[in-house]
């Protein structure tokens, strides 16, 4: 178990609602998503992007149109689908379960281990009281 | 100075230095591999090349001259390369925490320095073939030579060291590996391109070829029914290749799909298919064996200085170190010594089990094809099967592959795989108990034995010769694999030489040949109808008593011990001969002969007779021509009376004492022990003489001790009122008589 996969795995998790999260808000172009996700602090390779894309397209929750761009090749700009956006919410609503949960959980675990900090630190005490 | 080209890149020129192009198209090509098997592969790459294509124009707007290697290496950075891609397709998140692990186990790879790490490699420096001697002596610390010499040793002996060789070179990576990052290449299986596991696919990625050229290779052997219709001479496979059914192949299959890891993730599946051999790669393999060398060379010659100061500083160390911790290292020695002692025998042990496993499978698929001669079609070929591949082939595949996976360190992740062998082996030893049960059961009875007239056209005769009708006919096929009992096998028939000849005397004056046809089967009467079933002729042709070669076996009437016996009655005075070809030395049964009617005694050495010699019958039993005794043998009997009559005279012997008579005269020669008799033995004239004498003896002792006892009885009922005195002096005389001898 290395921290590096764990968070790799984590991210993988919700790079795809992140994307949906930067479309909805407007049609957008992939080199797009990508500065507004590396502002958000989400650094993605296009490498990564471009398959999601494609692979959301095929499932039919984005759809794109041809834009002519005056540098270059025409580019693909992406937007959500009706289906898409259904996609969303219910994406949205785990995220928040999941994240509530997450929350709780890990303050939880904080007040925990405060405690059991705490009580290990007086048993000691007590035994060097106790046997001096 | 930089060549530089224009290139057409998604509509727009675009002019770049030759080495940028280089790169540029290194980096499609393993962006194609990567997505080969994604669906909107096509999409997904033109989407990434027309990127890269707007951000040359931006380049080019900027004001370059062209698209150098940095642009090339800048914009490739940005992109990502496939291994830095976040994957997250079904696909590999289902076997996320199987690729962690193996990922995880790469990477170590990567970083590993060939001494540092104890992991099996194959050398690079230090090679002849492919470096697997070399990388196992560096993993045990032995020397390469002592290892390859091992190996020639197994190879010359068994052949397969040879096989050995090829898995090891396959199944361990070349130590090149982590030396020249770039250009490493590593068997996988594919899973991508597989029909079963991806085995061949994944050999075909790593040697370069098309995945169906292995595919072909191991499918051979299974078409080898092709080779038994013709006689290809010395060419002949031999038949452990031969089988139509091949288990040679299956085997290896089976051993390279659990040995070879699955490539799982994206640097695994690059890793499999390698880079692409070009000018940089090769350079940098050059370049890197190089500076090996560079470096070796200077080693070796820092290795030379030191030795020699390091050896004198040693041993004067060494002694008077020794000298001070004779008695602590005296213990550590002896436990040491007992340490290998123990590993030693467990090593032969193991050792030994292993081999007498694969020396059962072997043998066990030799016999294999005579299972229809044995076995019923039912239940009994289902446990043959069952025992043969879940009793031998499981434990045999499971030892080949734990050794490679303990020799290769990989990580035994799988405690699946140790149940699902043992429950297997399980399954195997059930087929096992219930083959060796169900086919006892079918031995178990004997058939009524009958023993028939054979009738002679001329019983006659002076001399009778038995051979059989097709003395030169050979039954087997090959010289590899003889399963030595079923002398012949064709695609129905196989045959058996129980064929067991016997020679007594005859009452009459004329020759008479019996029969006794002898089988076995579930019960009494199945067993007879087996022994009628044997077709076994006998006929005779002037002098000639001609036999059939062997009893046919069919499909159909199962092997169950048929046996025929032969017994020839010979008229005394007349002579018989017996063919080399008649008879079998070994006979072919299961279980017990004894079927309680007719107890047969006559194995080879004491059946009485040898093959290609004429005997002749006298009144007290066989003889060769020469006068001696048909059952004469010197080793078996040394006291054994024995009577030569040659020009030289007459010699008679019985081991201890022998008795000459020759032109010097009668000369006995008396064993050193003086007299002794035993009474189980054949008396020798000399013998027999003494005996009568010491008869002679007992008799008149005998005699004179009955008169004395009649003579005191009467004397007690005198006695009981005269007196004593008369008798007494009477008795005397008789004892006096009595101490005669």
């Amino acid at each position: 178990m290395n921290i590096d996969n764990t968070a790799s795995q984590m991210r993988k998790g919700v790079l795809e609602f992140c994307i949906l999260s930067v479309i909805k808000q407007g049609e957008a172009y992939p080199s797009d998503i990508i500065d507004k996700m590396r502002e958000a602090n989400l650094n993605i390779l296009e490498g990564t992007l471009y398959p999601l894309l494609t692979r959301l397209k095929n499932a039919e929750f984005l759809t794109y149109r041809w834009i002519e761009s005056n540098s270059g090749p025409p580019r693909k700009y992406f937007s959500l689908t009706e289906k898409g956006a259904a996609f969303y919410k219910e994406l949205e609503a785990t995220w928040n379960e999941l994240a509530n949960a997450v929350k709780a959980l890990s303050e939880a675990e904080q007040e925990h281990t405060a405690e059991q900090e705490n009580s290990t630190e007086q048993e000691n005490i007590n035994n060097n009281f106790n046997n001096p | 100075m930089k060549q530089v080209i224009n290139i057409n890149f998604h509509g727009q020129v675009v002019p770049i230095e030759v080495s940028a192009f280089e790169l540029l198209k290194d980096y499609t090509d393993s962006l194609s591999r990567y997505f080969a098997n994604e669906e909107g592969k096509e999409e997904i790459i033109n989407d990434i090349e027309s990127r890269i294509g707007e951000l040359f124009q931006e380049r080019l707007k900027k004001g370059a001259t062209c698209i150098t290697d940095d642009d090339v290496n800048a914009i490739i950075k940005s992109m990502g390369r496939p291994e830095e891609f976040e994957d997250a397709d079904d696909n590999s998140s289902k076997k996320s925490s199987n690729s962690q692990s193996a990922g995880a186990e790469s990477s170590q790879a990567y970083t590993a320095t060939p001494g540092a790490s104890k992991r099996l490699y194959r050398t690079e420096n230090d090679k002849v073939i492919g470096g697997v001697c070399g990388g196992l002596a560096n993993y045990f610390g032995l020397d390469t030579t002592v290892v390859r010499i091992v190996f020639v040793i197994v190879a010359l002996a068994f052949g397969t060291g040879l096989l050995a060789y090829l898995i090891l070179w396959i199944a361990v990576p070349s130590s090149a590996s982590t030396i020249i990052g770039g250009t490493r290449k590593k068997l996988f299986r594919d899973p991508d391109n597989k029909l079963i596991a991806g085995v061949c696919s994944g050999i075909g990625n790593y040697f370069g070829v098309n995945s169906w050229l292995p595919r072909i290779l191991f499918l051979l052997p299974f078409l080898s029914f092709v080779f038994r219709w013709n006689d290809w001479g010395y060419m002949n496979f031999p038949n452990f290749i031969n089988l139509s059914f091949s288990p040679g192949s299956l085997i290896v299959y089976i051993i390279l799909w659990l040995v070879i890891p699955e490539a799982t993730n994206t640097a695994e599946k690059l890793e499999m298919k390698g880079e692409k051999v070009d000018m940089n790669s090769i350079k940098n393999s050059i370049v890197g064996e190089m500076k090996g060398m560079q470096q070796r060379a200077e080693k070796f010659g820092q290795e030379a200085k030191t030795l020699a100061e390091e050896k004198g500083k040693m041993m004067g160390t060494e002694v008077k170190s020794a000298a001070r911790r004779t008695g602590r290292s005296l213990g550590d020695i002896i436990v040491l010594l007992v340490k290998i002692f123990a590993y030693f025998i467990i090593g032969c042990v193991s050792f030994g089990l292993v081999v007498a496993l694969f020396a059962l499978a072997i043998f066990s698929i030799g016999i294999f094809p005579l299972k229809d001669f044995v076995l019923d079609n039912g239940w009994q070929s289902v446990f043959a099967w069952g025992a043969l591949l879940f009793f031998i082939a499981v434990p045999v595949i499971g030892i080949i592959t734990w050794i490679i996976r303990r020799l290769a360190k990989m990580k035994s992740n799988r405690r699946v795989l140790r149940f699902s062998f043992i429950s297997l082996w399980i399954i195997g030893w059930f087929c096992m108990i219930s083959l060796i049960a169900s086919v006892s059961r079918d031995f178990r009875s004997g058939n009524n034995i009958v023993e028939r007239d054979i009738a002679l056209a001329n019983p006659g005769t002076k001399k009778l010769e038995l051979t059989t009708n097709s003395p030169d006919r050979k039954f087997y096929r090959n010289n590899w694999l003889r399963f030595e009992p079923f002398e012949g096998m064709e695609d129905d028939t196989a045959f058996v030489k129980n064929v067991e000849v016997k020679i007594l005397k005859s009452p009459t004056d004329s020759f008479k040949v019996t029969m006794v046809k002898m089988a076995n089967g579930r019960n009494r009467r199945y067993a007879d109808t087996l022994a009628n079933l044997i077709d076994f002729n006998v006929f005779q042709k002037d002098s000639l008593l001609v036999l059939d070669k062997g009893i046919a076996i069919t499909r159909q009437n199962k092997f169950r011990n048929q046996r025929v016996i032969i017994t020839v009655y010979v008229p005394v005075g007349k002579q018989i001969r017996i063919d080399r070809n008649v008879g079998w030395g070994h006979d072919v049964r299961f279980g017990n002969w004894d079927n309680g009617d007719f107890n047969i005694n006559i194995d080879d050495e004491e059946r009485g007779w040898d093959h290609d010699v004429d005997y002749m019958m006298k009144a007290d039993g066989l003889y060769t021509l020469d006068g001696n005794p048909a059952d004469e043998d010197d080793h078996r009997h040394p006291n054994r009376t024995r009577v030569r009559v040659n020009r030289n005279g007459i010699e008679i012997n019985d081991g201890d004492d022998d008795i000459k008579v020759d032109e010097n005269g009668v000369k006995i020669n008396e064993s050193q022990d003086g007299y002794r008799y035993d009474s189980s033995k054949p008396a020798s004239v000399l013998d027999s003489m003494r005996l009568r004498l010491e008869q002679e003896k007992r008799r008149a002792k005998d005699s004179l001790r009955k008169v004395k006892e009649d003579a005191e009885k009467q004397l007690e009922k005198i006695g009981l009122n005269q007196t004593p005195v008369e008798p007494i002096s009477q008795l005397q005389s008789y004892s006096l008589l009595v101490n005669i001898d």
